[in-house]
């Protein structure tokens, strides 16, 4: 130290502090304001989550419900994982500075897996969320449906997005998902030809029902004469009109009334 | 004390049954132990009753409500005609706070009940209906009472028997009677001359529709005006509900097959 019998002790204290162990003073501060960061994106992650009314929207969920019962909510939670987030990646570059950790690839590596660790925790989270609120979403849908078994749409869609949210997951965190993903392609494509095979009518119906509605072609209170039945029309909806003669009424699909034509009788 | 619940005792002795109105669930739960049927009546099964009545409208009259539940836990079978009924409601606000003894076989039968169930629009729909009136009979144009006729369910046949008094304002557009905007035209509403046509399903079919039923025999109290003549007279050749808003006292009234059904006061709701 060739300053040292210039300053007085304060002055060489500082000055060693700048010189030899500058690298250890860079790693404290970049610490300390890892640590203010972490605080601040948690407070700014919380106050972005409630601007965008997610507390409303994840009311109700079971993963809320756990969390509350916790002692803790959705919006909490996701806030204190990015701020721990910022946290450690920031102690992480702290201790690289002060050499503490051996500049290899094995430190690349583990920063590299907690990013994706910290993305896959988040989108498992997102994905129970999503899942749950679909599944109210649905059976709120289909309260007025009394069939027992129409419980299971809601439980098949809440599951749905649970496997495709763990295979992102997954995929994130390089775990090989192949056979998955062949499962979820082979199950889309069940749901998607078992259901357009078992819905094309209702699909056929619906088109021509949404032409019907548009142009109007006849509208309630007009006789007309369809498939040979002739009488009043009751009700148009997007699947089928209703055709009312003395006593009977007649549900005629909509795309029967593409199909075969109708007649406006006027008199 | 004691004579304070010989009294009650007097009230609730030898019922058949209990009819509950709106009960909470712990309410309910008090309940579990009797042998007497238990029948609520609320606007939603939350205590998951197994004999239950569901109240489309919350009647400020409790006449109405005791009505509306005994006619509708008679017609599903809940309680039977010789039985007599302990009836627990709510007069005030708050929780149940009133019972009465009513003879189900004895009390004049309105057709209350079926007015909502057994008419061909959904009772969803006549409930939507019920609370547009009521609101623009609360409202008014400029604080002056407006009055409107709402013609629900049957809408072909009522569009046959019918004629328009100028262009439908509805012609091609698909408003129902629930959807949120109504309550943005209501006031446009009231201006609107004649008869509103409303489909089974809730959709507003058209508005200046002038009725042509042929009012013969229509046997309504004197003192209504030609709009309600009009309404029981086309309840009484269709199958519709109609549901009218009186200019002159300001009352909601429902017709059905040529009767006035219901009376109800928009101030009390």
């Amino acid at each position: 130290m060739p300053h040292e019998s210039g300053g007085s002790g304060y002055y060489a204290a500082l000055h060693r502090l700048f010189s030899d162990r500058l690298e250890l003073f860079i790693g404290l501060v970049l610490f300390v304001f890892a640590f203010i960061a972490g605080i601040l994106t948690r407070r700014y992650v919380k106050r972005f989550l409630r601007g965008f009314d997610v507390p409303d929207a994840v009311e109700g969920t079971p993963f809320e419900r756990t969390a509350q019962r916790l002692g803790t909510s959705t919006v909490g939670l996701l806030a204190n994982l990015c701020g721990l987030f910022v946290l450690v990646v920031g102690g992480l570059v702290a201790l690289r500075f002060t050499n503490m950790l051996p500049q290899d690839v094995l430190t690349v590596q583990i920063t590299g897996f907690f990013r994706q660790l910290f993305i896959a925790v988040i989108v498992l989270i997102v994905g129970i969320i999503t899942g749950d609120k679909l599944s109210l979403y649905v059976s709120e849908r289909l309260k007025g449906v009394k069939v027992p078994e129409v419980g299971l749409l809601a439980t098949l869609a809440k599951y749905s997005v649970f496997y495709v949210a763990l295979l992102i997951a997954l995929s994130q965190l390089g775990v090989a998902t192949l056979p998955l993903v062949v499962l979820l392609a082979a199950y889309a494509f069940g749901i998607v030809f078992v259901g357009g095979l078992a819905t094309k009518d209702l699909l056929a119906a619906t088109a021509a029902g949404v032409y019907l509605l548009l142009t109007e072609p006849y509208a309630i209170g007009d006789e007309v004469e369809v498939d040979g039945r002739r009488g009043i029309v009751q009700e148009v909806n997007t699947f089928v009109t209703r055709v009312e003669t003395d006593g009977e009424e007649h549900v005629i699909p909509n795309d029967r009334v593409f199909r075969q034509g109708i007649v406006v009788v006027r008199d | 004390m004691s004579d304070l619940r010989d009294l009650l005792g007097g009230i609730v002795d030898d019922v058949d049954a209990v009819c509950l109105f709106s009960p909470s669930g712990s309410y309910f739960e008090s309940f579990a132990d009797t042998e007497l049927p238990v029948v609520v009546v609320a606007p939603e099964n939350s205590v998951d009753a197994e004999q239950y009545v569901e109240l489309p409208l919350e009647f400020a009259d409790v006449r109405d409500r005791i009505r509306f539940g005994l006619e509708g836990a008679l017609e599903d079978g809940h309680i039977e005609e010789e039985h007599v009924v302990a009836c627990a409601t709510n007069v005030f606000e708050g929780g149940i706070d009133t019972v009465t003894r009513v003879n189900a076989g004895e009390f004049p039968r309105s057709g209350v009940y079926e007015l909502f169930v057994e008419s061909r629009a959904d009772p969803s729909v006549i409930r939507d209906v019920f609370e547009l009136a009521v609101e623009l009979g609360k409202k008014g144009q400029k604080g002056k009472q407006v009055g409107a006729l709402f013609v629900v369910g049957d809408a072909g046949k009522v569009m046959n028997k019918s004629r328009p008094l100028s262009y439908n304002p509805f012609e091609k557009s698909h408003v129902h009677v629930g959807d949120p905007i109504v309550n943005v035209m209501l006031k446009e509403f009231s201006r609107l001359d004649g008869a509103f046509v409303v489909s089974d399903s809730g959709k507003i079919v058209s508005a200046y529709r002038y009725l042509e039923p042929s009012a013969e025999g229509t046997d309504i109290p004197k003192g209504l005006g030609a709009r309600h003549m009009a309404a029981a007279g086309i309840t009484r050749e269709t199958n519709a509900v109609c549901i009218v808003l009186s200019e002159s006292d300001g009352l909601v009234r429902a017709f059905q097959g040529g009767d006035l059904i219901l009376e109800l006061d928009p101030e009390e709701y």
